[in-house]
């Protein structure tokens, strides 16, 4: 620590730490357009000039670059440097409008008057959208440039003698003005070196510089993955959410959590007129920080409002109509109830969601539990958790894994086993590109399709689907000390011969040293059978390499925001209870007579989409949702809830932090948050539930389930709902040997693709994926010139059963062999070709045929 | 991951020696201009991919350096020479005489994609001041009524060989 004077007061800084993020630190406030905190200085706006004593040659210098030193002596408020600081803005005001801050009624615009335009000021200036909120701005006023001589008066404005560079409004998230740039280059250096993505550039020199985005084409025809950390740093008003770009002004923020997958970012809701209107990272949780991706940024916007449930629906002959919350309420529980005495309680089933909250699933298990009185509960990815979780326990004898994935970003050999992880999971992804970029960490991903992370891999191994686990098995192998534990070896087809030597050579070097280590595992969400193998392979690794220390390793990160926390808090089969898939076989079959569904869409979520309809199609449905899902469509009795940025509770992450959300919203009409709804129903059932509101239930859960901490307790993104230590050794397993494929056709891959939202393809909406990106079957050209395909071409694909209509695209990223389509395409489209989970998914071949157009 | 093909695949060949790191940027955006005559897309993806950089740092580079183009060249490129001794020798009025009879400015193609004009830098020939270059051939000791007669040539469509 070194003593230095600020505007003198005595002030103990690291010695060598940047002087302006110390003197922002200490409350001063001090402009400093181009510096990113955390970033080396780039030192381009000169904005941040402070006087150091001594300095050389003068006393006037960049506190961006100058270093905490012991005895430095710092003024941040001299005449001198004032002046210095307003000259320097006066060059960059040069180049940029000054509507905001010279407009003489700026003061003056105050809802209600009129503004200079002659148009009524509704609550804010209608001159710039970053009006109010903007650094530039503030910039000024912080040196005040209005006593700067006149601003600008008299001096050459380049700005208004030059036609404005055309702005591009051509993708839905990032809306690019480059009229507004002052050329601080923050947006390239945070695309760079914080999201490793390097979509931005400056092109050209001198006076014609600015900024492009990939080879100077429009936003989207670049890298870009919309993640919006350069619209988090842009001190102008060029880089903008396009969504909300002119009402982002927030009344007030509230800090939640993206519940879009398993990373479970911790974000900030700007809110206006009661909806969310802009998200900022929030830095609670510890892995995402200062990150989130495209999900957690614009995924509030998903769903238009009018496409959202606020009232009630109930069945009344064809049709569902609206109906009042509590004839909807009284229906919902007569039904539930008829079938209950009638039947019993056993012949109803209850579906919970991954993405509702641990208070939402608590009072869900409870009602099968205690009101229902039925084992049947479940999710439709539940037995894919299961048979992770079972891996899990049999190899390293806990059922929480007690990993940190911050842990990931110091490791110095991270192997990576997923479809995708940079558009399952994107912030991890980015986690682990720090990790390689920043520390050197060598990379091996394992995985049947190229994805953004591959070029950061020292070994990236390709396997066949359903060949995954035998390709981290082969690694396994090549380190264990005692293989006889690992079950005949299976040839992990596809994967050659260089790939896996260079993988076993990383794994190698990483067993015989003691750094960090880190298996990263996310399942796709559609086979339990070869999710289980994948587990026990990714344990085998962490166990070969790390002994004792494995499951500190072991990473798992499922697909979806709270699997892990609606498991914690009951939703799973009771004894004797089904799983979803016996669950949806008895339901066609007459066993199970109604279901309740809070939130999930196993039209959407489930493998064998016949089977599931026709379960939904024969039995009775409660469905309590936001939005009017596929499933929903079926159902006698809809309750509308509110979306999930409206809702209180907590979600249980990856890494099982528990994560605060709060609500960035409030009923427009009937709407009601799931605790809400859930207590009523099981009153109306005579379930005797007093519980006040989300605070209530989890006060209940922490006291009944292990980990869990009231409100109070909570400390979001850091509070670790962890289990207790292994009583068992760690144990080697076996992998079966994948099913073979029927027929010779392509093996399909179907994972979670990045942009498109669980609420639109839900609903099925042409919105699902704004941006029409995800909506093709990817497909490598030696197989589309097999079945005489083009890119663009629309094509059917088929077992022989079921179709999928999908243009293609090609791709050397696919294998041979494979189509892989988004899991989220159409609806879940591409579930029908797949059987009823149990069975390997893997083992299913799909046709291609081109489309006849008449 | 973006598709191979055929066009790919040649400029791949072209640059397939160049390695990261190495400070082959230029030497490869040198070698695709010789050969195309410009910097495609397509070859900034594939100058990224095999320099391990982003395209939109290929695309910085390029245009930092008025040399690259990024749009295929005109049929003829002049370049006028913009170095001392020609401007002493009325190399402005040479600029301005072909400007206005082409209708563009230094660094434009006429429309119909036949004529360009970009600046040069003195190639050391200073005794043919003031001097144009007709694709790689020094057109010199140019007088204001000569460029324009050299202009229209090249305008109306004249063997660059010829004029
Ligand atoms: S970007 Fe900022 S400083 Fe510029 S006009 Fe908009 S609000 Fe004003
Ligand atoms: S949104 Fe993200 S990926 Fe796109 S340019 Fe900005 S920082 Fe880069
Ligand atoms: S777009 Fe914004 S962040 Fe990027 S250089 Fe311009 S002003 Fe700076
Ligand atoms: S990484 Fe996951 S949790 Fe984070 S913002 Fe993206 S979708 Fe949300
Ligand atoms: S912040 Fe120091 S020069 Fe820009
Ligand atoms: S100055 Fe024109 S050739 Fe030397």
């Amino acid at each position: 620590m070194a003593k230095i004077t600020i505007n003198g007061t005595e002030v103990e800084a690291e010695a060598g730490r940047r002087l302006v993020e110390v003197i922002k630190e200490q409350g001063i406030r001090i402009t400093n357009l181009c510096y990113i905190d955390g970033l080396e200085p780039y030192a381009g706006c000169r904005t941040c000039l402070v006087d150091i004593e001594g300095g050389r040659p003068t006393s006037i210098q960049l506190s961006c670059t100058a270093q905490v030193a012991e005895g430095m002596v710092v003024r941040t408020d001299t005449p001198e440097v004032k002046r210095a600081r307003q000259g320097v803005m006066s060059l960059i005001m040069a180049n940029h409008p000054d509507r905001c801050l010279t407009c003489h009624r700026r003061v003056h615009c105050q809802p209600g008057e009129i503004c200079l335009r002659d148009d009524v000021v509704t609550h804010r200036c209608l001159t710039c959208s970053k009006n109010y909120r903007c650094e530039l701005q503030t910039s000024t006023e912080m040196i005040d440039m209005g006593e700067y001589e006149e601003p600008w008066v008299g001096e050459v404005r380049s700005y208004y003698e030059t036609p404005p560079p055309e702005p591009d409004r051509a993708n839905p998230y990032l809306e690019f003005d480059p009229q507004m740039c002052i050329i601080c280059t923050r947006c390239v250096r945070a695309c760079a070196d914080i999201r490793h993505t390097g979509a931005i550039t400056l092109s050209g020199k001198g006076s014609s510089t600015a900024i492009a985005f990939g080879t100077g084409g429009p936003v989207h025809e670049s890298n870009c993955d919309f993640c919006g950390a350069c619209i988090d740093v842009c001190p102008t008003a060029t880089l903008m959410e396009k969504p909300n770009k002119w009402v982002g002004l927030a009344e007030e923020w509230t800090n939640s959590t993206c519940n879009s997958c398993s990373v479970g970012c911790t974000i900030s809701y700007g809110v206006a007129n009661d909806r969310p209107v802009i998200v900022r990272p929030d830095r609670l949780n510890q892995f995402s920080r200062d990150q989130i991706c495209v999900r957690g940024r614009f995924h509030y916007d998903a769903v238009a409002e009018n496409q959202r449930l606020s009232r009630s629906l109930a069945r009344r002959g064809e049709r569902l109509l609206p109906v009042p919350a509590d004839e909807a309420l009284a229906e919902a529980a007569r039904l539930l109830d008829g079938v209950r005495r009638e039947h019993g309680g056993g012949a109803i089933a209850v579906l919970g969601s991954p993405l509702a909250t641990n208070e939402e699933a608590y009072l869900l298990a409870r009602i099968a539990r205690d009101v229902l009185q039925t084992p049947h509960i479940d999710f439709s990815h539940g037995s894919i958790h299961r048979a992770v979780q079972g891996a899990i326990h049999d190899a390293l004898g806990v059922d929480r894994l007690p990993s940190d994935l911050t842990s990931v970003e110091t490791a110095e050999t991270i192997v990576v086993l997923a479809s995708d992880l940079e558009e399952s999971h994107n912030v991890a992804a980015l986690r682990i590109k720090d990790a390689v970029v920043k520390r050197g960490a060598r990379l091996v991903v394992v995985s049947p399709r190229w994805g953004e992370l591959v070029p950061f891999a020292a070994a990236w191994l390709q396997p066949s689907p359903g060949f995954e686990a035998a390709a981290v098995q082969a690694l396994v192998r090549a380190i264990a000390s005692d293989a006889s534990q690992l079950g005949e070896p299976v040839v992990p087809r596809g994967v050659t011969a260089s790939s896996l030597e260079s993988a076993v050579e990383v794994v190698r070097a990483a067993a015989a040293s003691d750094k960090g280590f880190a298996v990263v595992y996310a399942p796709n969400p559609v086979d339990a059978a070869a999710a289980g193998d994948q587990a026990r392979a990714c344990a085998n690794l962490a166990i070969a390499a790390r002994g004792q220390a494995a499951a500190s390793s072991l990473h798992y990160l499922p697909t979806d925001a709270n699997v892990l926390g609606i498991s914690d808090m009951g939703v799973g089969p009771a004894a004797n209870g089904m799983a979803f898939s016996q669950i949806i076989e008895a339901a066609r079959d007459g066993r199970i007579k109604a279901l309740l569904i809070h939130d999930d869409n196993p039209l959407l979520n489930g493998a064998g989409s016949d089977d599931i309809r026709a379960a939904l199609e024969a039995a009775q449905l409660v469905v309590i949702d936001s939005v009017r899902s596929t499933t929903a469509e079926l159902a006698e009795v809809v309750l509308a809830e509110l979306p999930f940025f409206a809702k209180d509770g907590t979600i249980t992450n990856a890494d099982r932090r528990i994560n605060r959300q709060r609500p960035a919203g409030v009923p427009r009409r009937e709407e009601r948050d799931g605790v809400a709804l859930l207590t009523a129903l099981a009153n109306e059932l005579g379930g005797n539930f007093a519980y006040a509101d989300a605070a209530a239930v989890t006060a209940e859960a922490a006291s009944k389930v292990a980990g869990y901490l009231p409100y109070e307790q909570v400390r979001s993104g850091r509070s670790r709902a962890v289990g207790a230590e292994a009583t068992t050794q760690p144990r080697l397993q076996a992998i079966g040997a994948p099913a073979a494929p029927e027929g010779d056709g392509l093996r399909l891959v179907v994972a979670r693709s990045l942009y498109t939202t669980w609420e639109g393809a839900s609903m099925r909406s042409e919105e699902a994926d704004k941006m029409h990106r995800e909506e093709v079957a990817t497909l490598n050209p030696r197989d589309a010139e097999a079945a005489g395909v083009r890119s663009g071409d629309a094509v059917v694909l088929t077992d022989g059963t079921h179709e999928v209509s999908v243009s293609v695209r090609l791709d050397d990223g696919v294998a041979p062999g494979t189509v892989y389509v988004p899991h989220y395409y159409d609806g879940g489209a591409v579930m029908s070709l797949l059987p009823l989970e149990g069975t390997a998914a893997a083992s299913v071949t799909v046709a291609v045929r081109a489309l006849q157009l008449a | 991951m973006p598709l191979e093909t055929e066009a790919t695949a040649e400029i791949r060949a072209l640059v397939a020696d160049l390695r990261p790191d190495d400070a082959d940027m230029l030497e490869a955006l040198h070698r695709v201009q010789h050969r195309y005559g410009y910097v495609s897309q397509e070859a900034m993806y594939v100058i990224a991919d095999q320099l391990r950089v982003t395209p939109a740092h290929v695309y910085g580079v390029t245009t930092y350096y008025s040399d690259f183009r990024t749009t295929p060249p005109p049929e003829v490129t002049v370049a006028w020479c913009g170095g001392p001794a020609c401007r002493l020798k009325n190399g402005a009025g040479i600029r301005d005489a072909m400007q206005a009879v082409l209708g563009i400015e230094l660094g434009e193609d006429t429309a119909d994609g036949r004529v360009g004009l970009v600046a040069g830098q003195c190639n050391g020939s200073c005794e043919q001041a003031p001097q144009v270059w007709v694709g790689e051939r020094v057109v010199g000791r140019l007088t204001a009524a000569r460029a324009v007669t050299l202009a229209r040539a090249l305008r109306d469509g004249a063997d660059p060989a010829s004029v």
